[in-house]
């Protein structure tokens, strides 16, 4: 299962790709289960340079019964800075939240790696 | 403190006028993101995790109450009320919205304050001692060449498009408080034995992927020929810094390529073409940057203060704090006063706006109007009487900013990590707050004496964790974060890159490893010994022993 991620520009915050839109919270993002939308995602993000930045897929992971990224990296994008647990998306919390939370999955974020390689 | 002229405020406001023209073209599509980044960049604006961070200059950390007053006001109007102070002496904020960032610029060139030189390849903001103009360990005023340095190094035409970065710090006394060797060029000021002054010129020190402790390349450059020589350091580095690899286009690289005696024959080579009467800074324009830090308007008081010897017989809670956070004064009656930010749980280096408030309210009445930003992500009050320490300690104390830990173990040195910051690999942050709560005690931790723990979420190295007596720098093992540790590094007169103790560890074995390591000290140290003074006569083997005998 794949989202779809980028940083909106007028503001930085991070956004979700959801059926045309970008949402800001991880629990409205459209979820894929096949590459061709996900590309399609991508795509159309990447045509929208006044709307948003630094658009990636992220690959996701089952956690209490809810899909959450699977990278560390884009779990705390998901919820905030884990040192000031009420600033960022984590602060109105819920059960979308605490899965994220409690997600234990492990690897490179896409993000990260894109960025080491435009270096 | 040196204060802005007509021409300095014009300068700055054209910048943010010419900045909110930029965002408008971004927004509007007529720049592409790759035009805009360089130009968000040169005005401090980078796109972390979560939102924009604006990077503050702070030059040579030095701030007035007003400018203080005005980062709290950024604080609370723009970000969610609080700043992160770094290991350049600047401070940053984390939750900028980029539509926000040009009334942001205003509001700092209000008070002159902007974001220049906090990034891009250029000669970043310069550092320097945070006792400056009060310690009596100095031989003279680093102010007063960080500013020379400032004003020449500003949006400098050759030098705004350098291989790399470009870090110079300052130092006029032994003890080193800049970490003067792990920078692009250190300049330490010295008194000739004529009595004159002069700068040793250490070359191509740094942290990163390739740590060096930086050679010296001169031994005694007289102060008057400081900006032509400068100049032949960054022509020859402009000239033959790695632009093909970023990775090896800082001047280290080239320094160490090269050897120093080479580079310092190539710099000399160069320094004798320059035409001194065009580079050299007029000795009028240097009495008039010398007379704006001479003005310090200090009372002449005794020695002695009855209020602060009784303060500190009658409560050992603000004894403490002297034997830790206040550090002598030159002049007799006032003291430097430490202002930790690393309080339990509080993020290192970070202030809220109530606090930075309270400080400028603290530097206003009873730190003759001044402020100073430490490169371990502390605060000073540098020109504090002894009669008003029991005042000042009292209200920092009402504020949480009275943490007696200066140089001690909780006193940790904490990149933003990956909390933060998008190249980070792991966090920093919580494993600072692991570390200070395993040494909440402060009977222990004054008892354990001198430790410098930093910590780096990514080989980057702004958490400074090779110059640490311990290091710890976070790594990215398949997705997971893990924490190197290293020992034996310092970033101060007698600089060391730290040695690789053993395999990475998982983040919750991180802290009782520390205890480990401070266990293995206290059983082999020897009387007056730092932590730092014992590994240097022991080595790594003991303290290695103390952490991986029993995970095997």
């Amino acid at each position: 299962m794949k989202a779809v991620v980028a940083n909106r520009l007028i503001d930085g915050e991070v956004v979700f790709w959801k059926s045309g839109q970008w949402v800001e919270r991880f629990g409205d993002a459209e979820l894929f289960d096949a590459e061709a939308p996900v590309e399609h995602a991508v795509s159309v993000g990447k045509g929208q340079p006044t709307v948003v930045v630094d658009v990636y897929p992220i690959d996701l992971v089952q956690s209490d019964g809810r899909w959450a990224p699977l990278s560390y990296r884009e779990r705390i994008r998901a919820l905030g800075p884990t040192n000031e647990p009420t600033h960022g998306k984590q602060a109105e919390g819920g059960d979308v939240i605490e899965a994220l939370r409690h997600a234990a999955g492990a690897a490179r974020s896409t993000g990260r790696v894109d960025l080491i390689r435009r270096k | 403190m040196y204060q802005y002229d007509l021409i300095d405020k014009e300068f700055l406001a054209d910048r943010s006028a010419e900045f909110r023209g930029q965002v408008a073209r971004r927004l509007s599509g007529e720049l592409t993101e790759d035009q805009f980044k360089p130009l968000r960049l040169m005005n401090g604006l980078y796109l972390q995790l979560h939102a924009y961070m604006l990077r503050v200059a702070i030059p040579y950390g030095s701030l007035n109450s007003t400018q203080a007053r005005r980062l709290a006001q950024i604080a609370r109007d723009f970000d969610k009320g609080y700043g992160h102070f770094t290991t350049r002496q600047n401070i940053q904020f984390n939750w900028i919205k980029l539509k926000d960032a040009p009334e942001i610029l205003d509001k700092l060139a209000e008070v002159d304050l902007h974001a220049i030189q906090t990034s891009g390849n250029c000669i970043r903001n310069t550092t320097s001692d945070p006792y400056a103009g009060a310690t009596a360990e100095e031989v003279d005023d680093p102010r007063v060449w960080s500013e020379v340095i400032r004003q020449w190094s500003t949006l400098h035409p050759e030098f705004s498009f350098l291989p790399r970065k470009f870090k110079i710090a300052i130092t006029a006394s032994a003890k080193d408080r800049t970490a003067a060797k792990v920078h692009d060029i250190g300049l330490m000021l010295r008194q000739g034995r004529d009595g004159t002054l002069g700068f040793e010129v250490i070359v191509g020190g740094g942290q990163g992927r390739t740590p060096y402790v930086g050679p010296t390349i001169k031994q005694f450059l007289p102060t008057d020929r400081l900006l032509s020589y400068l100049e032949a350091v960054l022509r020859v580095y402009n000239r033959h810094g790695r632009r093909d690899n970023i990775y090896k286009a800082r001047i280290k690289i080239l320094v160490a390529a090269l050897g120093a005696e080479e580079f310092a024959r190539q710099v000399d080579e160069e320094w004798a073409k320059i035409d001194a009467a065009r580079a050299d800074l007029p000795t009028a324009e240097l009495a008039r940057i010398r007379a704006a830090f001479a003005k310090t308007p200090f009372e002449t008081l005794p020695a002695r203060s009855d209020a602060f010897e009784t303060a500190k017989a009658n409560d050992a809670a603000f004894a403490r704090f002297v034997r830790n956070n206040v550090k002598p004064h030159k002049q007799p009656g006032y003291s430097i006063v430490e202002v930790s930010l690393k309080a339990q749980e509080q993020t290192p280096g970070d202030a809220s706006a109530q606090q930075l408030e309270v400080v400028a309210d603290l530097a206003e009445r009873f730190s003759l109007n001044d402020l100073r930003v430490t490169h371990a992500q502390n605060l000073v009050l540098p020109h504090v009487k002894l009669d008003d320490l029991p005042t000042v300690f009292a209200t920092l104390q009402a504020s949480g900013l009275a943490t007696p830990n200066i140089d001690l173990v909780s006193d940790i040195i904490a990149c933003p990590g990956l909390d933060y910051c998008a190249l980070a690999n792991a966090r920093a942050i919580p494993v600072a707050q692991d570390i200070a709560r395993q040494f909440a005690d402060l009977d222990r931790a004054e008892k354990v004496g001198e430790l410098k723990i930093k910590i780096s979420g990514c080989i980057n190295a702004c958490g400074h964790h090779h110059v640490a007596h311990i290091g710890i720098l976070g790594v990215d093992k398949k997705g997971e974060e893990f924490y190197q540790l290293s020992l034996g590094g310092s970033g101060a007169e007698d600089a060391s890159i730290g040695k690789i103790l053993g395999p990475a560890l998982p983040a919750d074995k991180v802290a009782t490893a520390v205890d480990q390591l401070v266990g293995a000290y206290l059983n082999v140290r020897n009387d007056g010994e730092r932590f730092l003074d014992t590994y240097r006569r022991v080595g790594l083997e003991p303290f290695k022993e103390a952490v991986y005998a029993q995970a095997d």
